[in-house]
């Protein structure tokens, strides 16, 4: 039987998912060790894990070239696609928002506000389920200089502890959503392989409530 | 001006020699399955009324359908499914014909899809519909139909049955309003637990809460029927699942019940089918290569109300499996190459006419020495080059 797939988030979820597997009992050596391999056995040879950065989980996982994947719920929202969304694995949780300027109403006034993100189909949705007409503007890199140069009225973006916002003189104005890491599998590997892969979420699901 | 001259827009492609040939074969396995069944071929056009698929009732959002307009305005579509227009013309075409009418279909689907993922946006899709007949034995007959004609391309690929009334069934007892009913599918459909037991923590833990919350894992053999039976607390539910027992036991009578599998979470999708929906999935393929189910509601929409069911194979993606397969569909070069010396062309053309009746494959050379018309046998690996002349010279190339 060919293993069962896995894509890793690489960076702070593949470490989190590798620690979840150790406390399973999974042999996880070539992935710690792993050089510059890119597709790594752990356990018992019943699993492969591939490391891929957020987007291309889901893409890996879409097109059912990896049965299952890890990726943060920030990038199943930005990308929005179709695959079975099926644990929240309660790791790497923080928060979507809305920021602005300290003590400043951002939903004042009629003029169309401008929105700096790194998330602009997150921002679309998010101001279309208030049915408000904004200009989304995409930025990749600190989000937060944005309404600071004047570009934007206000921010969305992920928000951890909220200590950037603060010494930039930013604070939330509304929490979008809450994020954590989820365990996606591929519509047509639930089906064909159910057995294998329910053990495996059961087990995960088990480790990541203790 | 930059031209776009050389290259085909993102989501399609040409089809080159034996991906013609696997596609041709696919395209011809299948018609003869349906036809051998007493399915007549139907072509509807490739533009249509934007009308045709509203998606208050196709499910097909907007965005995804190539849009312009006609000579007076109005919006046109590039088909982006073939059931519509099939409800369309049965709904008007065909309102004398006796029921059950019995059609199927073998034409490319247009959608939008977002960029840079992969997609195609042209997909041949071959299906049948079988129009003005309900009950188990229709269904039984589309289904068998469906796993005959895909055994015959693919043997091992596995189907799935749900019904899309046992969830709404389920639903309707819940005291919840309208979105959060629709939230609660789509976390079903889409096997969010995590969404899902979000939203039913809210709802206390009333059995229809408990049955709910369960429904996403109930897929499998036939064990799931006895896993679902204590959760149905009404008569909708229990006879939808008895409904869909009974379904799978006589396809399992047939010799087909290790195709099956059941998933009472294949919720109500997004579209038009209100009763048993089924789909197929092959190892080698993330998405479905078959989806079908019974659609009732859909030709009251166009004013001819009938039960109907039907499904459509994605040809392309069996193609596509039957290529990697590595099943041979090799180009052969032609056996004979028929080459006319200067003076001797049309007998030459005869000579080619006479080998081509006795069903041998030959070219005609378009060469003006036997020189390159050698050289060219050689490059294409024709094993057999014939000089036409005064006489006729048969040299042996291999």
């Amino acid at each position: 039987m060919k293993p069962l797939r896995i894509a890793l988030t690489k960076g702070r979820l593949e470490k989190d998912t590798v620690a979840l597997f150790e406390k399973i009992g999974f042999d996880c050596d070539a992935v710690k060790n792993k050089g510059r391999k890119l597709i790594l056995p752990i356990g018992d040879n019943q699993f492969e894990v591939v490391l891929a950065k957020a987007a291309d989980v889901i893409t890996y996982v879409e097109h059912g070239v990896c049965d299952l994947g890890v990726v943060g719920k920030d990038t199943i929202m930005e990308q929005g696609s179709s695959f079975y969304e099926i644990l929240d694995l309660g790791f790497g949780k923080c928060k979507f928002a809305l920021a602005g300027e300290k003590g400043k109403d951002f939903f004042s006034g009629y003029s169309t506000k401008t929105i700096a993100t790194k998330y602009p189909n997150i921002a679309r949705s998010y101001f279309e389920s208030k049915a408000m007409d904004v200009k989304i503007i995409k930025i990749e890199g600190s989000v937060e200089l944005a309404p600071l140069l004047g570009l934007s009225d206000a921010i969305v973006d992920i928000v951890e502890t909220g200590s950037t916002l603060n010494e930039n003189g930013l604070e939330v104005i509304e929490t979008i959503c809450d994020i954590s890491a989820r365990l996606i599998v591929n519509a047509a590997s639930l089906k064909l392989r159910k057995a294998e892969i329910e053990k495996l979420v059961e087990l995960m699901e088990r480790e990541a409530r203790t | 001006m930059k031209k776009y001259n050389k290259i085909t827009p993102e989501g399609t492609s040409d089809l080159l020699f034996e991906e013609c040939l696997v596609r041709r074969y696919v395209e011809k396995t299948l018609a003869s399955a349906f036809s051998s069944r007493g399915f007549n071929e139907v072509v509807t056009p490739g533009l249509e009324f934007y009308d045709v698929f509203d998606p208050d009732f196709s499910g097909i959002g907007q965005e995804v359908m190539y849009k312009m307009t006609d000579k007076r305005g109005r919006l046109i579509v590039m088909r982006p499914d073939s059931t519509m227009p099939i409800a369309r013309l049965t709904a008007t075409r065909l309102q004398s014909l006796p029921k059950p009418i019995r059609l199927f279909y073998t034409q490319p689907i247009y959608r939008n899809n977002p960029d840079l993922i992969g997609r195609s946006d042209e997909t041949v899709q071959t299906g049948i519909e079988l129009l003005g007949a309900g009950g188990i034995r229709a269904d039984l007959e589309v289904i068998v139909t469906a796993i005959e004609a895909l055994g015959q391309c693919v043997p091992n690929f596995r189907l799935e049955l749900g019904h899309a009334g046992f969830f709404r069934a389920l639903a309707e007892q819940l005291p919840v309003s309208d979105d959060l009913r629709e939230d609660i599918r789509r976390a079903i459909e889409s096997k969010n637990y995590a969404a899902l037991n979000a939203i039913l923590d809210q709802l206390g833990n009333s059995k229809q809460v408990m049955a709910i919350r369960r429904l996403p894992r109930l897929f499998g053999g036939e064990e799931v029927f006895d896993q679902a039976a204590p959760l149905c607390n009404d008569e909708k539910s229990t006879q939808t699942l008895a409904y869909l027992h009974e379904l799978y036991r006589s396809l399992a009578e047939l010799g087909l019940g290790d195709k099956i599998i059941v998933d009472l979470g294949l919720v109500q999708r997004n579209d038009y089918y209100t009763n048993i929906v089924f789909s197929a999935y092959v190892e080698e393929c993330g998405d479905a290569v078959l989806l079908g189910g019974r659609y009732d509601k859909l030709l009251g929409c166009f004013d001819s109300p009938m039960p109907a069911i039907g499904f459509a194979i994605n040809v392309d993606a069996i193609a596509k499996i039957i290529l990697e397969r590595g099943e041979t569909f090799a180009i052969l070069p032609v056996d004979i190459l028929v080459h006319g010396e200067t003076g001797f062309e049309i007998k030459a053309l005869n000579y080619a006419s006479d080998l081509v009746k006795n069903g041998i494959k030959c070219e005609n050379s378009v060469f003006e020495t036997r020189t390159e018309a050698l050289n060219y046998a050689k490059v294409r690996g024709i094993g057999r080059i014939d000089i036409i002349g005064d006489t006729v010279e048969i040299i042996n190339l291999t």
